[in-house]
């Protein structure tokens, strides 16, 4: 092993929990304020360093535990990984002092579960390290302690705690047929069991709750956006995508084809890509906006998962596009969310500068050409061609697609203009200008420098783009036209 | 005479000695008093200790003699009895340093410790008892040394507890005696031993059995509080704290379910009652009584309340999981005696440290708590996730190999039961959590005492930390040798014999 991965994957959970300590005395919390950054660092480098598919084992862990890396994790890993140091560096300027030890103490652990979860092989690590995030990630949410995250709490908590069960009774069930407690036995199990549609579903719909699938969906529009900017940051990038990755890794992905299941899960993607978007229309706070804007992407990431349930062999090769649209989707919507923390400065062209930046993540989610959002919507296209598919929704797969394009500008075009109605000028802490930069440059350019999966089709690379520019840009043109037409009508009333 | 027969005799001697002693020390003598207290709990641990080391190296322990003719007394260590001596001995000595805490200035000392030893003395017994008489006379011992430490106070509420805990413990003492009498009588002096005695008995026999079972039942079921015998435990609460902590963690409840546990696989065997129709009433009772004792909790505004009505439900998951007849669900069953042991002792002694801190008794007051008292409050919370069944901690452990072993047999509503349970758990013990770390205090505490820079007496915060590390550490820990979980495997390869 060139590079020391063992010491690396214990180090990159035990750091955020034994930061915990620091709360012990209160005049440590400024140091805790500052290590924030610093916590997820060990996973980065595992990330960025680590060859592929390898892993420690730790036998007397509960009921024996498993932990590692391959390439699916990896992607999970670096996007996770970057979001909390971008989000922990933002942190330091944008946390008060009032109850700064009991927001760093549920900033680690909330990071300790998102990070244990993906670097997981074995059942109950797992299941252990997502109800940590859920758990800790309550303190995100209701960290104000105003009425109005006090309520999101409450319907987070409840949520999410059914949620919780739900998976426990579908992993109980499946670890049992498998007679193992290893995740990578789980999906030929479930795909073998006789009431494989209720071990499918409970996992669907546990995980799916914090996935935002359609109509499991309402906490998040209540507590993605009441939480610390930074925090709203992570749980909309990163926290969001543990639901997707629970899906990835326990479904009988590429054991069986299920077009039933492909079916309804596509109509599912297509519910929360599109009435995600029209919902998002509709908010008046930036955040929020933001927060459907989250939902109505992963409607389009549920898209491909109901393709790779439906089609056995299409499922490895969509694996490679779903992490290189969750590393896209992450950083460009961690920079959106801090963008909301942002005041603007004074000068005009200072102002052009800034917004143009802000901006950018979002058109690179609608899928601008020469954006993270122009290589995995190509990637995503290429893969969900028609002809590769039988089940009834496949037809509908590419119309879907560009209709969620021009959906998720029009929402991009909304978030800009609530945004400007809230904007304030001023002058930004420096630990503020750094986070926002960082998380902006890691969406429009370390991106392309980041380790991808190795499977992700020649279409998604940069030298291919300029061919399907047209058929990136248009339905960028059509959102921008009909935004245009409705400020029109909205400035004549 | 040998080792082997001496240890039990030992263990079970330690506190007793110390309690003929303790009841003779005069009232001032605090220092004497706290350290032959602590000395004893200590030998009674390193006994055990030794006695577990044994067991698991395949030693026998036992010491036995006749009392009358066809009556035994007998005094025996197998894996099953270290599984609550073990248990017994370790949470005595926390909750000794706790009550010394306590009690620091209340009248009645000598008495109260006196009682003290003799009810753990008295749950020695019922663990290392090897026949149901032997068993029967440490039962009744254990309810006549808890009754004073129920009144303990003498104010009338808690005569009013004790009058009816009474009523209750020495009717189903009555009951249980019948039975084992009606037992005796039909088919002689039966020790406990592995597989039980009835495989393949005599169908005439089965009427009885089935009647002396329920029997049984009922008798131990007033301790282990199943529905609807349950009605004593939330009065009780009015004791002190270290007094309901051990209560609802070893010495009352945990020897009805240790009793339960017992008969069915000791005197009638696990094959045998399953052959015989019994498991599946029990079960029924057991999952009736968990889902009604959380939904009973979740109505309380006071705290001890709140818990003892979570006692009942937790308490028959033990129950629950000895009828899921395969390894897993018995094993989920048997960890849970130590699990809830140690989740319910924690929550306990925090309850006792608002009230006695901070004059804290109801919920409602708890808002801010987490600042004034983050050690407790770790604590607490660490112990409420831990009823709750989130991962990794102890409560998990059980809730994951009883909910395989329900599926292994083909039982799977008891999953059913063991999800909706945790929602009501998560129910009646998130909004105390959202309290303590996220409410704003509202008024001055009711009775507030400071101890300088600590957020309480040192013998009242370490007792529930030291509980604390241990419930996550049997979660994280489980599958490593002489884990809780690790010796419900040894006792159900060695005794339940499946």
């Amino acid at each position: 092993m060139i590079f020391a991965s063992a010491p690396f994957v214990l180090l990159s959970v035990m750091l955020p929990l034994v930061s915990v300590l620091l709360a012990l005395r209160a005049d440590w919390q400024q140091i805790y304020r500052y290590c924030l950054p610093v916590l997820p660092l060990p996973a980065l480098l595992m990330g960025l360093l680590a060859e592929p598919d390898w892993w420690l084992e730790l036998p007397g862990l509960m009921i024996g535990g498993l932990w590692g890396v391959d390439d699916l994790r990896r992607a999970f890993l670096l996007l996770t990984a970057t979001l909390w140091l971008i989000g922990g560096v933002f942190a330091i300027g944008y946390l008060k002092d009032h109850k700064l030890r009991r927001f760093c103490v549920f900033w680690a652990l909330t990071l300790a579960g998102n990070l244990g979860l993906v670097i997981a092989l074995d059942v109950a690590s797992f299941y252990s390290f997502f109800a940590l995030m859920t758990f800790a990630g309550y303190g995100l949410v209701v960290h104000e302690g105003t009425d109005e995250a006090n309520r999101a709490g409450r319907v987070y908590l409840a949520m999410a705690v059914v949620g919780e069960m739900a998976i426990l009774s579908g992993l109980l069930m499946a670890a049992q047929l498998a007679g193992s407690g290893l995740l990578a036995d789980l999906p030929a199990a479930i795909a073998d069991a006789d009431r494989r549609w209720l071990i499918m579903l409970l996992l669907l719909a546990g995980f799916g709750v914090k996935a935002g699938l359609p109509l499991l969906h309402f906490w998040l529009p209540l507590a993605h956006p009441v939480a610390p900017t930074p925090a709203s940051a992570v749980l909309s990038g990163a926290m969001i995508k543990a639901g997707l990755l629970g899906w990835l890794v326990t479904l009988p992905f590429g054991e069986v084809s299920l077009p039933d299941w492909g079916n309804g899960l596509v109509l599912l993607g297509a519910v929360g890509s599109l009435g995600g978007a029209a919902l998002g229309l509709c908010q008046q706070r930036p955040k929020a906006v933001l927060a459907y804007s989250s939902i109505s992407q992963m409607g389009l990431i549920t898209l491909m998962v109901g393709a790779a349930l439906a089609n056995a062999e299409a499922a490895a090769p969509l694996f490679a596009v779903m992490a290189l649209y969750v590393l896209h989707h992450g950083l460009a919507k961690g920079s959106l969310f801090l963008s909301t923390g942002m005041a603007l400065p004074a000068s005009r062209g200072g102002q052009w500068l800034m917004w143009l930046l802000i901006a950018l993540p979002g058109l690179s989610l609608a899928g601008l050409p020469f954006t993270s959002g122009a290589a995995s919507k190509l990637a995503m296209k290429e893969l969900l061609k028609p002809d590769r598919f039988d089940f009834a929704m496949a037809a509908y797969l590419s119309v879907l697609m560009s209709a969620g394009a021009v959906a998720t500008m029009l929402l991009v075009w909304r978030f800009l203009w609530v945004q400007r109605a809230g904007a304030s000028t001023g002058s930004n802490p420096s630990f503020l200008w750094l986070g926002w930069g960082l998380a902006t440059a890691a969406s429009v350019v370390l991106f392309w420098l980041l380790p991808w999966h190795a499977d992700v089709p020649q279409k998604a690379w940069l030298s291919a783009m300029v061919q399907d520019a047209w058929s990136l840009f248009w339905p960028i043109l059509v959102a921008t036209l009909l935004a245009a037409v409705a400020l029109r009508l909205v400035k004549q009333r | 005479m040998s080792l082997s027969v001496l240890m039990p005799v030992f263990a079970l001697m330690t506190s007793l000695l110390a309690s003929v002693v303790l009841f003779a020390l005069p009232e001032k003598g605090y220092r004497l008093r706290t350290t032959i207290n602590l000395v004893a709990a200590v030998v009674k641990i390193a006994l055990v200790a030794v006695m577990i080391w044994g067991i698991a190296r395949g030693r026998e322990y036992e010491a036995a003699f006749t009392m009358l003719p066809g009556v035994e007394f007998v005094l025996r260590a197998d894996a099953l009895s270290m599984l609550f001596a073990g248990l017994s001995a370790l949470l005595w000595l926390l909750t000794t340093i706790y009550a010394v805490g306590y009690l620091e200035d209340s009248p009645n000392r000598s008495r109260f410790f006196g009682f003290f030893s003799l009810c753990v003395a008295s749950t020695m017994g019922i663990a290392l008892a090897g026949n149901l008489f032997t068993f029967f006379l440490f039962y009744e011992m254990l309810t006549l040394s808890t009754y004073p430490l129920v009144v303990h106070r003498g104010t009338r509420k808690a005569l009013r507890a004790g009058r009816n805990y009474i009523i209750y413990t020495l009717t189903g003492g009555a009951v249980l005696l019948l039975a084992i009498a009606w037992l005796h009588g039909l088919v002689g002096d039966l020790r406990f031993q592995e597989g039980g005695h009835f495989a393949g008995v005599d169908p005439s026999l089965q009427a009885p059995l089935t009647i002396i079972f329920v029997l049984l039942m009922t008798g131990l079921g007033v301790k282990a509080a199943l529905v609807p015998l349950h009605g004593w435990l939330p009065q009780a609460m009015v004791a002190p704290a270290p007094v309901s902590a051990l209560l609802h963690a070893v010495a009352v409840v945990k020897a009805g379910a240790f009793g339960i546990i017992r008969v069915v696989f000791e005197v009638y065997g696990l094959e045998a009652a399953e052959a015989m129709g019994l498991l599946a009433g029990l079960a029924l009772v057991a999952a009736f009584t968990i889902i009604y004792g959380s939904t009973r909790a979740l109505y309380q505004i006071d705290l001890k309340r709140r818990l003892a009505f979570s006692t009942i439900s937790q308490v028959s998951y033990i129950v629950l999981g000895l009828c899921l007849f395969g390894p897993l669900g018995v094993m989920g069953g048997l960890v849970h005696l130590v699990h809830q042991g140690i989740m319910k002792i924690t929550l306990f002694f925090c309850a006792g440290n608002y009230a006695e801190t901070l004059g804290v008794h109801r919920i409602d007051e708890l808002d801010g708590a987490g600042k004034r008292m983050p050690g407790t409050s770790v604590a607490f919370t660490l112990g409420a996730f831990g009823m709750i069944g989130a991962p990794p901690l102890a409560g998990f452990i059980t809730k994951w190999t009883m909910g395989a072993g329900a599926l292994e047999v083909g039982m799977d509503w008891v999953v059913a039961v063991l999800v909706v349970s945790s929602l009501l758990n998560a129910a009646y013990f998130l909004p105390i959590l959202h309290r303590l770390w996220f409410a704003e205090q509202q008024q001055a505490w009711p009775h507030e005492r400071r101890w300088g820079r600590l957020e309480t007496s040192p013998w009242l915060l370490w007792p529930p930390l030291v509980t604390a590390v241990l419930l996550v550490l049997a979660g994280i820990l489980a599958n490593v040798p002489f884990s809780p979980l690790s010796w419900a495997e040894l006792i159900v390869l060695r005794e339940v014999a499946l």
